[in-house]
């Protein structure tokens, strides 16, 4: 596991194997998720994978009511950003909730890998 | 930072921008038609074939025309080859940063005189197809496929800027109603009716009638399009075309006793993603774009007269005067809610009416927010003329603000 480069293809694999996969500078400690070569906070190319246990708290959101052509027929859905225990935030769908009124920023909310058709999402259901 | 020599703009032209008067039209029919008007607006003549060179953005004419390497068209359709032409794509910032890098041709010597522009043809699709070109901006890998869009971006920012500053969407309201009243006074905006007189009109046609604007705009006839935000906080999908003719200051007085100076400009990036900012109230590369582009003009937010910003959604406009130093953080929305942003304002912004009433056909956009400049500035802007315009800024935006792009005219 150790040995996978810092690449889009490896950050799906390990989604494939369920597991949600970040990576940590070891010069300044900043941790990247989705994992990226280079540390855009001091420009460290060492560095280390580190697991995510998915839980975080919601930090923005939104209700898609004009979905694009290939979301058509789901909505109205929610979808937003979440700021994981470990410090970064990331992008996923908010499961189960149809009303942006139903929901604040500051809940917590819990990863889920969700397969859709040929591929792996990111999505989230709030606690 | 200065530069080896000023740039000015002597000329500008603008297609109206609509929905549906250019249906039938290719982009290279607008452009072509916005440069033909930029050439004739030069006060003492300008022939087309003095420029130099062409400087073109151009969001994705690949996707909605199946057309690249439209810079080489466009040279050979205004009868310009063999000169240099280039495309400059940085999505709805396309040209926007086409000025900076024909500002920066000129200013190194390598040419005298440019044009300068940008185009979009987008309603060839429907609005779903449309707005999976556009999502194509944000990140496809880790945006796009969780649902997020653009209004659904901006939507979320909203989220994030009410729960911190206690922001509101009669706010958002406020600067949609501002701007789609001085849209009514510009014969090039999409939208040249006031929010009271659509209500009016949709509201015949539904058996309903409103006392106010805000009963309209909480009305059914006002959709969510990405919660919070509804169908008339979303600039439209429009087709249009924009262009300047700009010259070296040494010759710019050859073709016009009143040029506008491009005084100072910046631009910068910012993570891709927004999921990736730090801070997700403010666009840090707008505040980073607008200090460079003070710095090179010598002048501070307190200088600037009047500004177009990038209010492709309304909460996009509400960021935008806050992080350009017009009004403290927070205060964005609750400035347009007390008019202090209107025409008779104190710091008028968006008399054109902005992408919200004006239309944003993207690469479009940032030339076209130059012309406002161009006009406003020479005091050409008929009924929205806004008093005593001697220096104005523009801030064009690239999708969720990954890039940004600022430019401060004067006289």
């Amino acid at each position: 596991m150790e040995e996978k480069p810092f690449t889009t293809s490896s950050y799906r694999e390990f989604l494939e194997s369920g597991k949600i996969m970040a990576n940590r500078c070891r010069s300044c400690g900043n941790v990247h998720l989705p994992p990226r070569p280079i540390c855009p906070r001091c420009g460290g190319r060492s560095l280390e994978w580190m697991e995510i246990r998915g839980r975080g708290t919601l930090q923005a959101f939104t209700v898609i009511h004009v979905p694009p052509t290939r979301l058509k027929g789901r909505q109205p859905y929610a979808t937003g950003i979440v700021k994981l225990e470990e410090g970064p935030s990331i992008s996923g769908l908010i499961l189960d909730v149809k009303r942006g009124e139903d929901i604040d920023i500051g809940v917590e909310a819990e990863a889920i890998i969700v397969r859709e058709g040929d591929g792996l999402k990111l999505c989230f259901r709030l606690v | 930072m200065g530069l080896f020599r000023n740039v000015a703009v002597v000329g500008a032209g603008m297609t109206r921008f609509h929905n549906r008067i250019h249906a039938g039209k290719t982009g290279r029919d607008l452009f072509v038609e916005a440069v033909l008007e930029a050439v004739d607006s030069v006060d003492k003549g300008f022939e087309l074939r003095e420029a130099e060179a062409i400087f073109i953005g151009n969001y994705s004419s690949d996707c909605f025309e199946g057309q690249g390497h439209t810079a080489a068209m466009m040279a050979d359709w205004l009868g310009l080859t063999p000169r240099a032409s280039t495309r400059v794509e940085d999505a709805c910032a396309s040209s926007g940063v086409a000025i900076n890098m024909a500002t920066l041709a000129i200013a190194s010597g390598a040419y005298d005189l440019v044009i300068v522009g940008g185009f979009e043809k987008m309603t060839e699709k429907g609005t779903e197809e449309a707005t999976e070109i556009l999502a194509m901006a944000s990140d496809a890998l880790y945006e796009v496929p969780v649902g997020f869009t653009f209004p659904g971006l901006y939507a979320a920012i909203a989220t994030a800027h009410f729960k911190r500053y206690g922001s509101s969407w009669e706010e958002l309201a406020a600067i949609s109603i501002k701007n789609h009243r001085n849209g009514a006074l510009n014969e090039k905006a999409h939208f040249q009716s006031d929010i009271m007189e659509t209500a009016r009109r949709l509201g015949e046609r539904h058996n309903m009638t409103f006392k106010d604007e805000l009963e309209f705009l909480r009305s059914p006839l006002n959709p969510f399009v990405a919660y919070p935000l509804r169908l008339f906080d979303c600039c439209p999908i429009s087709d249009g075309a924009s262009a300047l003719v700009i010259a070296s200051s040494d010759i710019a007085k050859k073709y016009t006793d009143t040029p506008i100076y491009i005084k100072g400009f910046g631009q910068a990036s910012d993570t891709f993603s927004l999921h990736n900012r730090e801070e997700l109230t403010e666009l840090r590369a707008t505040r980073i774009a607008a200090s460079q582009a003070y710095k090179m003009a010598g002048v501070s937010p307190e200088d600037i007269d009047l500004a177009d910003v990038h209010d492709c959604f309304t909460i996009a406009e509400v960021l935008a005067v806050e992080d350009l130093g017009f009004f403290p953080k927070g205060q964005g929305g609750k400035a347009a809610l007390e008019g202090r942003t209107s025409l008779d304002g104190e710091m008028p912004i968006n008399p054109d009416g902005g992408l919200k009433a004006k239309g944003h056909p993207v690469g479009a956009t940032g030339a076209a927010m130059a012309y406002e400049m161009f006009k406003q500035l020479r005091g050409e802007a008929g009924r929205r003329q806004v008093d005593d315009a001697e220096i104005g800024l523009t801030q064009n935006v690239g999708a969720s603000g990954a890039t940004v792009v600022v430019q401060v005219y004067g006289r």
